[in-house]
C-alpha cells in the first residue's frame, strides 16, 4: 500500500510542476495586468510605474525564477488586486468550497445509491420510471435557472429560507439543494445501470434461488460489485465541485474558489490563479488517491 | 404538513433577522478588493469608504445641487501667485484618536502621488506639477504649474489619511469620517460603525453592513425579503415595485468614438450621415429603459456648462443617403466596411443595441460589421496608441463623469493627445485649455461653446444615451439614489421614516 501511495504522489508531483509551469506562462500570455488594473485614462508613465512596483517589467524568466524561489520558501506571492497574500485569499475561499463539496457529495452518494438500487431491482416498474424521469430532468436542468427559481419560490415567495449569503445553517440549504440536483441525476442513472447488470448475474440468480431476501441481495451482494463504475463517476463529480461551483457561488454570494478563480483570471491576478490551481490540484490528487484506495478495498483483484 | 410549516416558521425566525433599527444593510454588485483610501475614486471602494470612513477637503454636492462645499477645509482662496490656500477645520480627530492637521493633508497628498504605490488619484492631476506646503497646523497651500482654477474641485478626490499611514495598500483605513471599519470578512461582509467622536453632525445610521451579490435579481430579492435595505443597480426588469424601486439618471454616457484619421470617417459628411442614420428615439423603452436621455455630450446634463441649445441629431435616413452620395461623388471611399467595436457585457442589451445600430447604418447605405471584445482587448482599441493599419472604426464605450465638470471628460476624449481621442482639432485643444484655466461664468461659457462646436461642427462622434440606473430601497428608509450613487453612497444622507 505504501509504495503505491508513494508512486502516485510522485506522479502527481510531476503533474503539479508541469501545471505550474504551464499556468505561469500561459496566464502571462493573456496580457498586462496594468491595462486592467489602472483606469483607461491612466498615462503610460502610471502603467510603467505599476509594472515596476509589481515586478512585471523584468524578463519573464526572471519573474518565473523569482516565483519558484518564493514557492520553495512556501510563499505564493501577493494578490495584486487584494493587496494580501495569495495563499490566504485562496485558502479562505477553498475552505467554503470544500465544505460545500463534501456535504453535497455525501448527500448525493447516499441518496443516489439507495434510489438507483431500488429502481434497478424492479427495472421498468413504477418506482423505476419515476426515478429515471426525475433524475434525467435533474441531470439536464440548467443550474442558474434552478437557483433563481429556488430563490423566488423559497425565499421571496414562501419566506422559508434566506435568499443568499452565509451566516447560518439555513443559508446552506438552497445552494446545497441546487448543487445536489445534477450529480444526483447522473449518479442515479449510473447506479441503476450498473445494478441492473449486477442483478442479472449468475451469483444473484443463485442467491435468489437459495431464497435470500431482496434487501441483502441488493445492498450486500450486488451493490459491492456494482460500485466500481459508480465510484469513478462520484470521483469525477466531486472533482468538478472542488474546482468550485461558479454559478452557485455567483448567485448565492457564496465565497468559494470557483468564482475567485474566474475573477482572478479576468483581472489577471496571476498569483491568485496559480495559488488556486495548486490548492485545488492537491485536493483533487488526495481525492483520487482515496478513490484508488476505495477501488482496491471493493475489488481485491485491483490490489494485485 | 404541520412539520413543514413549523420548520418554515423556525427558518424564517432564525435566518432572516430583518435589518430593523438604525442599522442598514446595503447589497452591492461586487466586493471591494482593498479599502485603500487613495483608490476611493474606484466605485467598488468609493461606495463604501468615500465620506463614510475617509473625508476630503472639499466635496461636490450633487444631491442638493449647491456646488462645491467645505468638508475638512473650512474655506479656500486663490493667492496672487495662482496657488490655493486652504484653511482647515479644527477639532477633528481620526478614528485612531490622532488629531487632524495640515501635516496629514500633505502626507495624504504625497502618499497618493507616490509612485511606490499605484493610486488612482494621480491621473486626475495629470499634465501639471503640483505640491502641497504646510503653512501652519491649520493652513495648507497647493501650488500647481500651470495654475489650476479647479484645484478645489480636484481635491474632492483626495481622501485624507493620518500622516503615519504607510506607503503601501492598506486594508484597514483610518479616517476622519462619521464611520469606522469594524469588520471585514472577505467574501462575506464589511461592517462600518458610527463614531461617537465625529466632528460633524451625528448620522441617523449607527451600523452599516455591506453585502455582495453579483446577480441583480438576487440583490432585488434581498430588499424584497428584508435581508437588505438598499440595492443599487438592479436591472430594469427587476424594478417592478413602484413603492421601493427608483430610476434615476446615472453618470454614464454611451457613445461611439469615431476615428477621424481614417477614411471615410475623416469626411464630415460621412460623420453627419452616421448620426442621421440612427433612430435614437426607437431605442427608448425598448432596448434602453424609459427615462434614458438622448445624448448631446459625453457627460450628463447636470454638468457645468451644459448647453441646452445643442439638439440631438434628427433621424433622417434620406438626408444621410444624400450626404453619402455627395461624399462618394467627391471620391470618398464610402463603401469601405466600418467596424463597430463593442465591449462584452458593457451595459444591458449591449449586443442588441449595437446590432440595431448596425442595421440602421446599413439601411442608410453603410457597410458595417460588429465585433465584441472582452475588457482587456477592448482597451487596446479604445485607448492610444491605436493599432497601425486599422480600418475605420466606431468604438462603442460607456463613459462615467459624476464629477460635475467637463474637464474630467473633455481632455481624455477630445484633446489631440487625449488618450481616447479620435480627433485632432486645434480649436478644440485651445477651447479645452482655456476652459480648464477659466473660472466661474467664463468657464461655463467656454465649455458650452466647446460642447456645441464638437457636436454640430466637428461632429466628433456618435453620441447615443445618457443612461439610467435602478435601485431598490426599503420603504423604511428616507433616502433616494442620485447620479452620484454609483460612485459613492454617503451613509449620513440616509434617514429613517
Amino acid at each position: 500500500m505504501i509504495p503505491f501511495i508513494r508512486k502516485r504522489a510522485f506522479a502527481s508531483l510531476v503533474s503539479l510542476i508541469l501545471l505550474i509551469v504551464a499556468v505561469f506562462f500561459l496566464s502571462r500570455l493573456t496580457g498586462d495586468p496594468a491595462a486592467l488594473y489602472l483606469p483607461s485614462e491612466a498615462s503610460e508613465e502610471m502603467r510603467q510605474q505599476f509594472r515596476e512596483v509589481h515586478g512585471l517589467n523584468d524578463p519573464i524568466m526572471v519573474q518565473f525564477g523569482r516565483y519558484v524561489w518564493d514557492l520553495l520558501h512556501l510563499d505564493m506571492g501577493e494578490s495584486i488586486r487584494k493587496a494580501r497574500p495569495a495563499f490566504d485569499v485562496v485558502a479562505e475561499a477553498f475552505w467554503w468550497t470544500l465544505q460545500l463539496a463534501l456535504i453535497t457529495m455525501t448527500l448525493v452518494t447516499g441518496a443516489a445509491i439507495v434510489i438507483g438500487s431500488l429502481a434497478a431491482f424492479r427495472a421498468g416498474g413504477f418506482f423505476d420510471r419515476v426515478a429515471s424521469v426525475t433524475s434525467l430532468i435533474g441531470a439536464s436542468a440548467p443550474d442558474f435557472w434552478v437557483a433563481i427559481v429556488a430563490i423566488v419560490v423559497f425565499a421571496v415567495g414562501l419566506g422559508w429560507l434566506p435568499t443568499s449569503g452565509t451566516g447560518s445553517v439555513w443559508h446552506w440549504i438552497l445552494p446545497i439543494a441546487v448543487l445536489f440536483i445534477r450529480p444526483f441525476g447522473l449518479i442515479v442513472q449510473v447506479v441503476r445501470g450498473s445494478m441492473i447488470t449486477a442483478l442479472s448475474s449468475a451469483y444473484v440468480k443463485t442467491a435468489r434461488a437459495k431464497g435470500v431476501k431482496a434487501r441483502p441481495i441488493i445492498f450486500v451482494h450486488a451493490l459491492r460489485n456494482a460500485m466500481l463504475p459508480v465510484i469513478t463517476v462520484i470521483g469525477d463529480q466531486a472533482a468538478a465541485l472542488l474546482n468550485g461551483a461558479v454559478v452557485i457561488e455567483t448567485i448565492f454570494g457564496f465565497p468559494g474558489v470557483g468564482k475567485l478563480m474566474i475573477d482572478s483570471i479576468l483581472q489577471r491576478d496571476f498569483n491568485v490563479v496559480l495559488a488556486a490551481i495548486m490548492i485545488t490540484a492537491v485536493a483533487i490528487f488526495l481525492m483520487n488517491l482515496l478513490i484508488d484506495l476505495a477501488y482496491s478495498a471493493l475489488d481485491p483483484r485491483i490490489r494485485h | 404538513m404541520k412539520k413543514a410549516l413549523l420548520w418554515g416558521a423556525f427558518a424564517a425566525a432564525t435566518a432572516m433577522t430583518p435589518a430593523w433599527g438604525q442599522d442598514v444593510k446595503i447589497v452591492l454588485n461586487e466586493e471591494a478588493d482593498v479599502l485603500e483610501p487613495c483608490m476611493a475614486t474606484r466605485s467598488n471602494v468609493g461606495r463604501i469608504t468615500m465620506q463614510n470612513i475617509n473625508e476630503t477637503l472639499t466635496f461636490l454636492d450633487i444631491k442638493g445641487g449647491s456646488g462645491l462645499q467645505p468638508k475638512l477645509a473650512e474655506s479656500w482662496e486663490q493667492q496672487a501667485d495662482g496657488s490655493w490656500r486652504f484653511k482647515l477645520r479644527q477639532g477633528v480627530t481620526f478614528s485612531d484618536g490622532t488629531t487632524f492637521d495640515a501635516k496629514d493633508v500633505k502626507a495624504s497628498f504625497d502618499r497618493a502621488m507616490n509612485p511606490a504605490i499605484t493610486c488612482e488619484v494621480p491621473r486626475y492631476f495629470g499634465g501639471m506639477t503640483i505640491s502641497a506646503e504646510v503653512v501652519d497646523d491649520h493652513t495648507i497651500d497647493f501650488k500647481a504649474d500651470p495654475v489650476q482654477p479647479i484645484l478645489p474641485l480636484l481635491l474632492t478626490l483626495l481622501t485624507i489619511v493620518p500622516e503615519e499611514t504607510p506607503v503601501e495598500f492598506i486594508r484597514e483605513p483610518v479616517g476622519t469620517g462619521p464611520f469606522k471599519l469594524t469588520e471585514w470578512t472577505p467574501g462575506q461582509q464589511i461592517v462600518l460603525t458610527a463614531r461617537d467622536d465625529y466632528w460633524g453632525e451625528k448620522p441617523a445610521v449607527t451600523t452599516a453592513t455591506y453585502l455582495f451579490r453579483q446577480d441583480p435579481a438576487v440583490r432585488a430579492a434581498m430588499v424584497a425579503t428584508g435581508e437588505a435595505d438598499i440595492a443599487p443597480s438592479i436591472s430594469a426588469q427587476d424594478a417592478t415595485n413602484a413603492a421601493t424601486d427608483f430610476s434615476y439618471l446615472d453618470s454614464e454616457t454611451v457613445y461611439a468614438r469615431v476615428d477621424h484619421s481614417i477614411a471615410p470617417l475623416n469626411d464630415v459628411r460621412v460623420r453627419k450621415a452616421l448620426n442621421m442614420a440612427i433612430d435614437r428615439q426607437a431605442f427608448l423603452g425598448t432596448l434602453v429603459p424609459d427615462g434614458t436621455l438622448l445624448a448631446t455630450a459625453v457627460y450628463p446634463p447636470p454638468t457645468l456648462g451644459w448647453n441646452p441649445d445643442v439638439k440631438v441629431w434628427d433621424y433622417n435616413p434620406e438626408e444621410a443617403k444624400k450626404l453619402l452620395e455627395e461624399a462618394r461623388a467627391d471620391g470618398v471611399a464610402v463603401d469601405t466596411p466600418i467596424t463597430i467595436l463593442g465591449r462584452t457585457a458593457n451595459f444591458p442589451n449591449n449586443v442588441e443595441i449595437l446590432e440595431a445600430v448596425q442595421q440602421m447604418l446599413q439601411e442608410a447605405g453603410f457597410t458595417v460589421e460588429v465585433k465584441f471584445y472582452e475588457v482587456a482587448e477592448f482597451e487596446t482599441y479604445y485607448s492610444k496608441p491605436y493599432a497601425e493599419g486599422r480600418g475605420p472604426q466606431l468604438v462603442v464605450a460607456m463613459h462615467d463623469n459624476s464629477k460635475g465638470d467637463p474637464s474630467f471628460s473633455m481632455y481624455f476624449k477630445y484633446a489631440s493627445d487625449g488618450r481616447q481621442s479620435g480627433i485632432a482639432d486645434p480649436k478644440v485643444d485651445d477651447l479645452i485649455a482655456r476652459a480648464s484655466a477659466a473660472t466661474g461664468d467664463e468657464r461655463a461659457a467656454l465649455w458650452k461653446e466647446l460642447q456645441a462646436y464638437l457636436h454640430d461642427e466637428v461632429v466628433a462622434d456618435v453620441l447615443l444615451f445618457h443612461m439610467v440606473s435602478f435601485s431598490r430601497v426599503n420603504e423604511r428608509l428616507d433616502w433616494t439614489p442620485t447620479m452620484a450613487t454609483n460612485s459613492m453612497l454617503p451613509l449620513a444622507d440616509i434617514k429613517f421614516k
